[in-house]
């Protein structure tokens, strides 16, 4: 069994208690320690930061060419928060009994409190920065609801949230690299992680300019490397978005935790064609004020215009009357599916369901007109009216739509369709977030720890920045105030030589196999695999399958993969390549865990259970654990478990209706 | 469909680069401009030869790392909108594309499209954020803003750093750039304490990167793929203005 | 910032040229009023006086030769801003734009200035070089008063040239492209850029100074020519 290192206590003091008893590093000590930081999403611009401003030593590095451009910009929907701005009877608890309701109780309860408890601060925090959150008349900051909460909690700066967070943390970290306290490595790429006397005291980085791979010590390393959704080659995540820094500390001792709980998000633009490098979400915030639905008729090919309301099958308002369109992701991309699987999809695909914002425009309308004065308006009034509403809402959403599909969505309705979207499994942290591995951390979506079986929304950006500004910078110090005597190690010491020197083997051993075929072909006939037997809904025999076909497809890979160009030079192809090797054997991975969880929980749906209504059907008398996987050599893994004790959120049937 | 593509080519930032010309075929019309490209790349690893170069991550619009100089027009033809959410309904069958780097001193060409944007990161660095640290922040409501002013703060806080504005302006003028980021914080109360300086020390250090000076033409409004507005470079002018005369120091 | 560092930025030399281009938008307004005094017939007495007036008071002379400085503060730092922009793209692009993105107006600045720089030394050398220092008959048109230069007639004679005419029919049509974007993009330098008077700017750049006043001027060697 695992230990995660909760403290004792009740459970809304556990991290009072905590602050009030972990170790402290004083400030000179502070400027000798060095931290390294993979990822500058908001979890890793946050941590760096955050650090920075502590005074510790701090190299953060991405990928991309800036800082800024990590894949939480893209976030649109909003930020949690439990400030009961609303007076709708908001409070940490509610948030907290939320999340781990939402996670279908997989979730590790003291650190979901903890999420609770901070996620106020960061809203203080994001607005002392400058963070434009859209706001009320009054000038105080207005909300908005979001699926699976009954409360209005969610700050938001139009569809665009992720992307204002986002600056507020590049803006603070490029602060302190002005101040010399952070380094940035932009356009470089984690390769391996350097382990001294079984702690983490570094890592291998391939400069993505020059090719060369170059040695950086850290006292203590922080993966913030995001999630690894791109294993299915379609989804939501950025074309670079990768697993390949939270695999090599899994291949260097860290285990990984829940690596099956992927989520797929209900509402995605469908896929169009073959050509398809990835798939646009549409916020769950549309899902605020669209009604969803389908024809009452199979195959029905009629205009979505010319079905008449009562021909409308609006199935969630119908099968989950209390949630209605705002049921949790989990439970509305299965919904979607089960529609489309009986015939009753929409669109030339037949994969896709109507997201319709008729009603709500009209209703807006009204409301606009009755504010202006008007008081005989007319349809078309109102019509406009409304649409200057939902213009302002979700406006940058539903121009980018117009832009993909070449439809006005003010017209027609929009077709969605659920696409893997955020990864709720990830290293497995203990309460302070270090992995297995001492020194060691995972933040943010690169860690299991917070969202259970499944994420609600908007709160992938709360736990990003809750773990970067108000976790790390405490639990940080519990650790590095013993390692106040270390010197910082010179990088000629053996294991950076031997890790440069493995890392390199890797890189020349695939520019050497110069196949026929390209990194995206494989990568494509990886995605299939596991969005057909690893997707949204999963067997035994599909997943038995599925690991035998990946590693078949893996052996193929390591043969007949084509990498031109030159490894000491600007190669993206052999950068996907390395990503995509990381993937074969992850994918692998997830379907074992995902056969291993013989029960269905969130976004794991294992079809031998379910209820009669279809509805995921839980087993805690054997699942009520944490899956954490070591690594013992290929495709072999030794499953250990933290099991899940819930003293304040007692596991029931979630119910939405 | 099928098109000319026209493409610059570079090996890296010492070598002399030039355009290449390829035929593509069968391109639909659904297709992303990023996703036509995906099938030349696949086409050219297949044929044994070096696919292009190109950065692009998020390809929903909003991470500002796609970068492409098409027809002329920084991200093409489509107003508001960045390299990958254009979509081939842009061009008909028969069409010659040319696509080329950004173009500026301060932006050097890596590889192929790829530039060095690296100066954008270093104008932030130099005042392009408010000075507080973790847990000094008073309540979020304790600071009510106008929605006007926090509406307009936003707008401007759009940007994506792409650096379309600066590919777009004949100049190469970085105003655009820098005028969102001054502008969205000089908008807000909490912008205030640092008001003088960010003007003064981002407008030197863009000065500083080779950027050339803003000549008002608007071509930088006018590519902008989040249409961020020139009155930004005036409130720009306006807070360099006011520091310069007013600042003690 | 000290001042010298303030005015070597680029947005500090774009408000020296915003400002001195102010000041010169100030003088054409006055120096037309002036000029219209050519069409008098009345012998050139109006004109000759004026010019005479405009000659002798030495509050007008300070302002002249302060004049010619701006003119040269104008034209050297908008060149050098044009210098240090060209170099600003080293590579040009095989493909450019057009008018799709800017005026065809706002991109031509230089070029329009450089046009106005030459015309503004001919235009110089011509009459105000002959008027203080050459040989310009006098005239008395008040049997007590002082004889005045009779500027008037050099001009009428001057005129009667139709290539200098055409120089400054081509001289005015610059001064127009010149101000119709630089009227306004001197408000927006300055950061006066409002909803509510971008409009009223607009008008002014285009209508008085981008037409009227350069017709205005074009017309008085054309009447001349033709009279």
């Amino acid at each position: 069994m695992l230990d995660a290192k909760i403290p004792a206590g009740q459970l809304n003091s556990k991290w009072e208690d905590y602050k009030g008893h972990c170790k402290l590093v004083n400030p000179a000590n502070k400027r000798s320690l060095e931290i390294i930081i993979v990822g500058t999403g908001l979890a890793g611009a946050s941590a760096a930061a955050s650090l920075g401003e502590l005074g510790y030593k701090v190299k953060a590095f991405c990928f991309q060419d800036s800082a800024r451009r990590a894949h939480s910009i893209a976030a649109q929907g909003g930020i949690n928060a439990a400030k009961n701005y609303q007076n709708d009877g908001d409070s940490v608890f509610r948030l907290f009994y939320d999340t781990v309701k939402g996670g279908d109780y997989r979730s590790r309860e003291s650190n979901v409190h903890r999420l609770a408890e901070v996620s106020a601060n960061i809203i203080d925090q994001c607005v002392a920065q400058g963070v434009p959150f859209a706001r009320e008349y009054g000038g105080l900051l207005s909300n908005r609801s979001f699926g699976g909460t009954q409360v209005q909690r969610t700050f938001y700066a139009a569809g665009q949230t992720g992307q204002q967070l986002l600056l507020g943390a590049y803006s603070a970290l490029e602060r302190q690299v002005a101040l010399g306290n952070v380094t940035l490595y932009t356009r470089h790429e984690m390769l391996d992680i350097v382990k001294i006397d079984g702690k983490a005291r570094g890592i291998i980085a391939r400069d993505l300019t020059t090719g060369k791979l170059e040695r950086h010590f850290g006292h203590a390393v922080l993966l913030c490397s995001g999630g690894y959704g791109n294993v299915f080659y379609l989804s939501t995540n950025a074309m670079g978005s990768n697993v390949t820094a939270a695999w090599k500390a899994t291949k260097k001792g860290a285990y990984f935790g829940n690596p099956c709980f992927t989520q797929t998000h209900p509402t995605c633009i469908p896929v169009s064609g073959d050509h398809q490098s990835k798939l646009t979400l549409m916020s769950e915030s549309l899902r605020n004020d669209g009604r969803i639905w389908v024809p009452k008729k199979q195959n029905d090919t009629r205009k979505p215009s010319d079905i008449p309301e009562d021909e409308r099958d609006y199935y969630l308002e119908r099968r989950y009357p209390a949630f209605g369109n705002l049921v949790p992701r989990d439970v509305a991309s299965r919904a979607a599916k089960e529609r489309c699987g009986a015939g009753y999809g929409v669109g030339t695909s037949k994969q896709a369901v109507y997201l319709d914002f008729a009603a709500n425009m009209e209703r807006y309308g009204k409301i606009e007109a009755g504010k202006r004065g008007l008081h005989n308006p007319t349809p078309d009034q109102i019509r406009q009216l409304g649409k200057e509403v939902v213009v302002e809402k979700y406006g940058n959403l539903l121009d980018m739509l117009a832009k993909i599909t070449g439809e006005d969505p003010y017209e027609v309705p929009l077709r969605i369709y659920p696409a893997v979207h955020y990864t709720m499994g990830g290293l497995w942290v203990d309460y302070e977030l270090m992995t297995t591995v001492p020194g060691l951390y995972a933040l943010g979506e690169a860690n299991f720890s917070d969202h259970g079986a499944n994420r609600l929304g908007a709160s992938a950006l709360m736990q990003g920045l809750a773990d970067g500004y108000f976790v790390i910078p405490y639990t940080i110090g519990n650790y590095l105030a013993d390692e106040i005597r270390t010197k910082a190690i010179p990088t000629d010491h053996p294991a950076f030589v031997e890790a440069e020197k493995q890392a390199q083997e890797t890189l020349d051993r695939l520019m050497n196999i110069k196949g026929s075929k390209s990194v995206d072909h494989f990568h494509k006939r990886l995605g299939k695999i596991m969005w057909e037997k690893c997707g949204m809904a999963r067997n035994e025999q599909g997943l038995k399958e599925a690991i035998e076909e990946i590693k078949a497809l893996r052996a193929e890979f390591w043969k007949d993969v084509r990498i031109p160009g030159e490894a000491n030079e600007i190669n993206p192809e052999l950068e996907k390549a390395g990503r995509v090797a990381d993937f074969l054997e992850l994918g692998e991975l997830m379907c074992l865990d995902a056969l291993n969880r013989r029960e269905s929980c969130g976004g794991h749906f294992r079809e031998e259970s379910q209820t009669e209504e279809g509805e995921a059907l839980r087993d805690d008398a054997n699942f009520a654990y944490v899956a954490a996987w070591e690594y013992k050599g290929d495709s072999t893994y030794e499953l250990h478990k933290e099991a899940l004790v819930f003293e304040e959120c007692k596991p029931t049937q979630r119910s939405y209706k | 469909m099928g098109l000319t593509l026209k493409v610059w080519r570079q090996k890296n930032t010492k070598a002399q680069g030039g355009f290449e010309t390829y035929q593509v075929k069968d391109i639909s019309s659904e297709m992303s401009f990023l996703e036509m490209f995906d099938v030349l790349n696949e086409r050219l690893i297949n044929e044994g030869k070096e696919p292009i170069a190109f950065d692009h991550d998020c390809r929903e619009g909003i991470c500002g790392m796609c970068s492409m100089h098409i027809n002329g027009r920084a991200h093409g033809p489509w107003a508001g909108t960045t390299t990958c959410q254009l979509h081939m309904r842009a061009f008909k069958d028969g069409d010659t594309i040319t696509v080329e780097p950004w173009r500026a001193e301060a932006f050097p060409v890596l590889k192929d499209l790829t530039v060095d944007r690296g100066a954008f990161d270093r104008i932030i660095e130099s005042g392009g954020f408010i000075s507080v640290n973790t847990g000094n922040a008073v309540d979020a409501n304790a600071i009510p803003i106008p929605k006007d002013k926090a509406d307009a703060a936003f707008a401007a806080a759009a940007c994506i750093g792409c650096g379309a504005c600066v590919a777009a302006c004949k100049n190469s003028s970085a105003m655009l750039f820098v005028s969102a980021k001054v502008s969205q914080l000089a908008q807000l109360p909490q912008g205030e304490p640092e008001r003088a300086t960010r003007a003064l020390n981002m407008v030197a250090q863009m000065d500083k990167e080779g950027f050339g000076s803003c000549t008002n033409t608007g071509a930088c409004e006018a590519e902008c793929p989040k249409e961020i507005s020139l009155t930004n470079i005036a409130r720009l002018n306006r807070e360099f203005i006011r520091a310069g005369f007013t600042y003690e120091k | 910032m000290k001042w010298s560092q303030f005015f070597d930025t680029s947005i500090g030399k774009k408000i020296l040229v915003g400002a001195t281009g102010f000041f010169l938008c100030s003088f054409v307004l006055v120096h037309l009023a002036g000029n219209v005094q050519l069409l008098y017939n009345d012998g050139g007495k109006a004109f000759n006086s004026y010019a005479a007036f405009m000659g002798h008071n030495s509050l007008i002379q300070f302002i002249a030769w302060g004049l010619k400085i701006v003119i040269l503060l104008h034209a050297i730092i908008a060149l050098q801003l044009t210098f240090s922009n060209r170099k600003a793209r080293p590579v040009k692009y095989a493909i450019n734009p057009g008018n799709q993105t800017s005026s065809w107006f706002s991109r031509q600045m230089a070029v329009m200035g450089s046009i106005l720089l030459i015309f503004i030394i001919i235009h110089l050398a011509d009459f105000w070089w002959k008027f203080h220092f050459g040989n310009v008959p006098t005239i008395n048109y008040d049997a007590t008063g002082e004889p005045v230069k009779d500027l008037y007639s050099t001009v009428q004679y001057a005129f009667k040239e139709g290539w200098l005419v055409a120089l400054y029919v081509i001289g005015m049509i610059g001064l127009s492209f010149h101000l119709v974007h630089g009227f306004k993009s001197a408000f927006q330098t300055f950061g006066l850029n409002h909803v509510k008077y971008n409009g009223l700017i607009n008008f002014i750049g285009v209508w008085l100074f981008g037409i009227l006043i350069p017709i205005g001027f074009a017309a008085i060697p054309v009447v001349i020519f033709f009279k």
